[in-house]
């Protein structure tokens, strides 16, 4: 790893502590862990690994994370969409405090908002009373995982897309009005295509961190098996048994899942590159 | 169709853009508007197309007050600087854009917009390269095709915002003789903003020098080459 | 002169009134509903017993020892992550190397696994059933259910953040001034601190700002490898799932809100950074 061999040279000073440096703190923290976890699935074995997984219980869990995410995440994908033009193209009263307030999902520990979601959206709750007329029961279903994945991944949207809106060249817009076009038409025709690949990454990036959610979503969830029992809860359940290759196994399944979504954000990004040419 | 603008102003908060301007343009003239940044020359054309709404005065097409109408029913073709090409669109996509954006009942069908396209295609000289996208072609290239597609909405007249700023001035030449030729086919009344003199003196039958907002002079070139109406015209006019 | 135009036209490039302010509502209930509800129940509920029921939680020894744990993690695993960052984004923007996509991609990865995940890799790593944390709990060095995988986890869940906000800075600041500070005589020490550090300066705070803010709040992974016991490995976050499931309400609701306060104060700086040094901060909002 000495200069000149892997790298070409450059003037500046300090490669071998920094890069020392990065890499030291990127195998204890990140690698190492990795690997454990991979070695720990060979170990076990393909087929065994298999069969750990091939039950009711787990592949309802996988499937449940799964579709929780893919749901707030298209969720997200429109009403962040508006949102984030809102927030760019119109001025009112309190815009600033609501562009601040996008980002409380990153800020707020997901514990806090687990717990502040349940309580408010609980059959006691003060969203929970006013639903229940209407024959709704958020809490403790599904659809309290949904809601508790919304507010965890509506800021991947907005802060993807917000600066795709910004820069966006308004002679676009105003060629398409000279054109004939309709507000509307140019809207679906030119801005939508415009904004399609930040889009598609902010889903994905959003979709990425609510299949893994898990502090947001145990308290609302309820936690039944096969009903509202999520994949990350199953490994801790497994864990505080002890049955560590059952908890490799379902963690090797969601690392699959989050390695396949990296890949699809990654080709998202190139396909766009090459797409609008905005290198 | 000729085109009157009476006492049009124009403000931007406390700035003065537009001051009281009146201009008469004949049919089928091709004139420019000449003058340094911030006369007020691209006000005025983004005025004429609709896209900026004057803070007082009339504009006649044909005889007829537009000053009301919106952008999208002045039908005025309009070139930008940077062309605005849609670049997630194909250049035959982008041609045709303005008649798919029709409404239905106004819409041509598919195979009238592919021969109305392809026929605009010819008219710019580049009938090979309707499946390509704006990133592959040219400076000249996407110069053209904006114009085939401000045309293919069949416009009652061509506005140009300096049509030729960003191409190099090998090509710039080059397509200034398109221009004039494609203004001699379609005998549309065609306005381009410039400020570039010896662009505004070959190419215009009308040059209309604008300063500070102002109208100074109107006239043939020669005419503004031979009896400048202000020292600014003079000045700006002796290159 | 006719007064024409005075029903003042749309600007070409905005929406009808009308759908403007209707999106505008949607804007402010949306938010009002998604993101201020959830707030406000907190502290809501925190003071469901008044102000001395919250003081008389905060008093909770097991809820001081929770604070403790959380600040001395934080503590550590901020600046470790800042040098980190620093390193990385030294190494990543003023070298050619072959390999860096891949590298970048590497950094990036916890932010795609999941926290429990994260948490499991770290048990079967050092956990008692591992070789490695067999030897290291013979040798009364535990990680798992101790002190140094809370640290651990934390690490990992913030790993990317500070390393992602100046590297892109970094790269758009490129080698030039590093360069000429050098060939005036500068050694590289001097270099980085009198030229590369206040170029990053408001992107590096950006970074720890969110940096702290996640590792004070990460709970799944720290709730897999610290056995969570009271008083010894529980943060804040696992104590509030403690209290929680205990019926201790208050106690919950009060620990969560001094988070929360942790988060606006997080997010006022947030945007304070941002309106104040947008320029500088440019290259990270695009991405």
């Amino acid at each position: 790893m000495r200069a000149g061999i892997l790298r070409s040279p450059s003037p500046l000073p300090g490669f071998g502590l920094s890069f020392g440096i990065m890499m030291t703190v990127l195998s204890i923290v990140v690698l190492l862990p990795i690997a454990a976890l991979l070695g720990r699935g060979l170990m076990i074995g393909p087929a065994d690994l298999w069969d750990m997984l091939n039950s009711r219980r787990i592949w309802s869990a996988l499937t449940l994370s799964f579709r929780a995410a893919l749901i707030a995440s298209l969720f997200n994908l429109v009403f962040g969409l508006m949102l984030a033009w809102v927030l760019v193209r119109y001025r009112f009263w309190g815009r600033r405090f609501i562009d601040a307030a996008v980002d409380l999902p990153f800020a707020l520990p997901t514990a806090v908002a687990g717990i502040a979601l349940t309580a408010l959206y609980a059959p006691n709750g003060v969203f929970g009373q006013a639903l229940a007329p209407l024959g709704l029961q958020v809490a403790y279903t599904e659809v309290g995982i949904w809601v508790a994945l919304v507010f965890i991944g509506l800021p991947f949207v907005v802060r993807t897309v917000q600066p795709v809106i910004e820069e966006l060249e308004p002679d676009l817009e105003e060629v398409s009005a000279t054109l004939g076009a309709r507000r509307i038409y140019t809207l679906r025709r030119v801005i939508l295509p415009t904004l399609t690949p930040a889009l598609l990454t902010g889903f994905a990036l959003a979709l990425a961190r609510s299949v893994g959610e898990y502090g947001s979503v145990i308290f609302i969830a309820g936690n039944i098996p096969n009903l509202t029992e999520i994949a990350p809860l199953l490994i801790v359940i497994r864990l505080e048994e002890y049955n560590y290759d059952a908890a490799a196994a379902i963690g090797i399944a969601m690392l699959v899942i989050s390695f396949a979504m990296l890949l699809a954000i990654n080709a998202i990004q190139v396909w766009s590159r090459r797409r609008i040419g905005n290198v | 169709m000729n085109i009157e603008i009476e006492e049009l102003a124009k403000e931007f908060g406390t700035e003065r853009a537009l001051h009281p301007v009146s201009l008469s343009i004949p049919s089928g003239a091709l004139i420019a508007l000449l003058g340094p940044s911030g006369s007020g020359k691209t006000t005025l054309l983004r005025i004429l197309a609709g896209l900026e709404f004057p803070t007082s005065g009339r504009v006649l097409f044909g005889g007829q007050d537009a000053t009301g109408l919106s952008v999208q029913e002045r039908r005025a073709g309009f070139v930008f600087q940077q062309y605005a090409l849609f670049k997630h669109m194909t250049v035959f996509e982008n041609i045709a854009y303005g008649l798919r954006a029709r409404k239905r009942h106004e819409r041509p069908t598919e195979a009238e917009i592919g021969r109305r396209v392809n026929r605009l295609l010819e008219l710019i000289q580049l009938p090979e390269i309707g499946t390509r996208y704006p990133n592959q072609l040219s400076g000249g290239q996407r110069q053209r095709v904006a114009l085939a597609r401000a045309l293919a909405i069949e416009p009652r007249m061509l506005l140009l915002d300096e049509p030729f700023g960003a191409l190099d001035a090998k090509v710039r030449k080059e397509l200034r003789q398109g221009l004039r030729e494609i203004h001699d086919r379609t005998g549309l009344t065609t306005v381009f903003v410039t400020h570039d003199q010896e662009e505004a003196m070959e190419l215009a039958d009308l040059v209309v020098v604008m300063s500070m907002g102002r109208i100074e002079q109107v006239g043939k070139p020669a005419e503004i080459r031979a009896k400048p109406a202000s020292d600014f015209v003079r000045a700006f006019t002796a290159a | 002169m006719s007064d024409i135009a005075l029903t003042r036209p749309v600007p070409v490039t905005s929406e009808p009134p009308l759908a403007r302010y209707l999106l505008i509502g949607f804007a402010v209930v949306f938010v009002t509903l998604f993101l201020f509800a959830p707030l406000l129940t907190v502290f809501a509920e925190a003071l469901r017993q008044g102000w001395a029921g919250a003081l008389d939680a905060l008093r909770l020894p097991d809820a001081q020892a929770a604070i403790r744990m959380t600040l001395t993690i934080a503590a550590i695993a901020v600046p470790i992550n800042a040098a980190f960052g620093i390193a990385a984004a030294w190494a990543i923007t003023k070298f050619d190397f072959r390999g860096k996509a891949f590298l970048i991609t590497l950094i990036d990865l916890p932010f795609s696994v999941s926290p429990v995940v994260a948490g499991l890799m770290l048990v079967l790593l050092f956990g008692a059933n591992s070789t490695l944390g067999g030897w290291l709990i013979a040798n009364d060095m535990p990680i798992v259910f101790a002190f140094p995988g809370i640290l651990l986890a934390t690490l990992f869940i913030t790993f990317p953040f500070v390393a992602r906000e100046i590297i892109p800075v970094m790269m758009e600041q490129g080698r030039a001034e590093e360069e000429a500070a050098l060939t005036l005589g500068a050694s590289g020490w001097r270099t980085f601190f009198t030229v590369t550090l206040p170029n990053i300066r408001w992107a590096l705070l950006y970074g720890v700002l969110l940096c702290n803010a996640r590792a004070m709040g990460e709970f799944g992974a720290v709730a897999v490898v610290s056995g969570k016991i009271r008083g010894e490995t529980a943060t804040m976050p696992t104590m509030i799932e403690m209290f929680y499931n205990e019926y201790l309400s208050v106690a919950a609701f009060t620990l969560a809100a001094v988070l929360a306060m942790l988060a606006l104060l997080t997010l006022l700086l947030k945007s304070l950074l941002e309106w104040r040094h947008a320029d500088l901060l440019a290259a990270t909002r695009r991405h």
